[in-house]
């Protein structure tokens, strides 16, 4: 992505185009992007199991050339409204409630992450300066 | 002590039918985790388990400290794991062990298992029966990768304390921690220095029996 321009893509991806693929294709899609230099912005959150299989495939991916992941999230909340409602979804909805974003970025390109719970920030440094 | 430790860990666990228990412990990289399972080994066995190093992901393979025998007063014996774990993160450059003065083969190959450790801690969290999730409290702990592990331990039932380690240090800010997971109880200790390691052990008895 950025081997012909500096610069990093940002690229957004809606709750629409997502809620037609299972989770496998979305990490296979954010993965094969992520490696690229991109970083995606997901239009949903992702469950806990989610993230750990995030974290452990992209693991397995490392090499010289991608030294893993940064991702953050904007979550439903730990209330308890929040816990009856998410329980709602997956119980009588069979689903899992996703409002919420998430972040996924290559961490050559992502720096100075802050994160708090209605919150987050990230710089993204552009090609020359990630390869230093 | 280690006779209070023992009777404290066999009331943790004394509802448990399982022969073996299985303690993780968790957190970032150079959050503590060995030198709180060594001190923890030292006080049930006399033995450290881990080695220890100021450059990250020194630990990179589970180290395990099996079959440590507890005996209560009262005759109920345990059979206890401690499970030190590779750090958690997202991502291992190996350009950063370079910075620590490492030779780049030497730091490509370290990164090559930390990755593992990584893979290998994370499947583990399938299998311990509780956790302590260990933090330097000098440093923001409301990261992803925190309140992934902690998220997957809960929705497991898997019973956690939380550890605001590093207090001895100028820095120390343990109210970061409790702000962050205000869920769970945390208990603030230093590891190097030993304190609190006696409230860890009552701590377990009181919020996690």
């Amino acid at each position: 992505m950025m081997s012909s321009e500096e610069g990093v893509t940002i690229e957004f991806m809606s709750g629409e185009k997502l809620s037609g693929k299972d989770f496998e294709q979305k990490l296979d899609l954010v993965l094969e992007k992520v490696t690229e230099n991109s970083v995606i912005v997901l239009d949903e959150t992702w469950t806990p199991d989610e993230k750990r299989e995030l974290i452990q495939q992209s693991m397995e991916q490392v090499d010289e050339d991608f030294p893993g992941v940064e991702f953050m999230g904007l979550d439903s909340g730990e209330s308890r409204f929040d816990k009856v409602r998410n329980m709602f979804y997956e119980k009588i909805l069979n689903e899992t409630y996703r409002n919420g974003i998430t972040i996924v970025g290559n961490s050559r390109v992502m720096e100075k992450i802050k994160e708090e719970r209605d919150t987050v920030s990230f710089l993204a440094k552009l090609e020359d300066q990630a390869e230093e | 002590m280690i006779g209070r430790l023992k009777n404290l860990l066999n009331s943790f666990f004394g509802n448990t039918e399982k022969e073996d228990v299985s303690i993780g412990i968790y957190g970032p990289p150079n959050a503590g985790k060995s030198t709180l399972a060594n001190e923890i080994s030292k006080d049930l066995t006399g033995e450290e388990m881990s080695n220890i190093s100021e450059v990250p992901h020194e630990t990179r393979a589970v180290e395990k400290k099996e079959k440590v025998t507890i005996e209560s007063e009262d005759g109920r014996s345990l059979d206890l794991n401690l499970l030190d774990m590779p750090g958690i993160s997202t991502n291992v450059d190996f350009k950063d062990f370079t910075e620590h003065g490492m030779e780049e083969e030497d730091a490509k190959g370290r990164a090559k298992e930390a990755t593992k450790g990584i893979v290998e801690a994370i499947k583990y969290l399938d299998d311990v029966d509780a956790c302590l999730v260990i933090f330097d409290s000098t440093e923001d702990p409301y990261t992803q990768v925190n309140v992934t592990i902690i998220g997957n331990l809960e929705a497991k039932d898997i019973p956690i304390l939380i550890l605001a380690n590093k207090t001895d240090l100028e820095d120390s800010d343990p109210s970061r921690v409790r702000d962050a997971f205000p869920q769970h109880p945390v208990l603030e200790i230093s590891a190097k220095e030993g304190d609190n390691i006696d409230k860890l052990y009552e701590e377990i008895i009181e919020r996690l029996s």
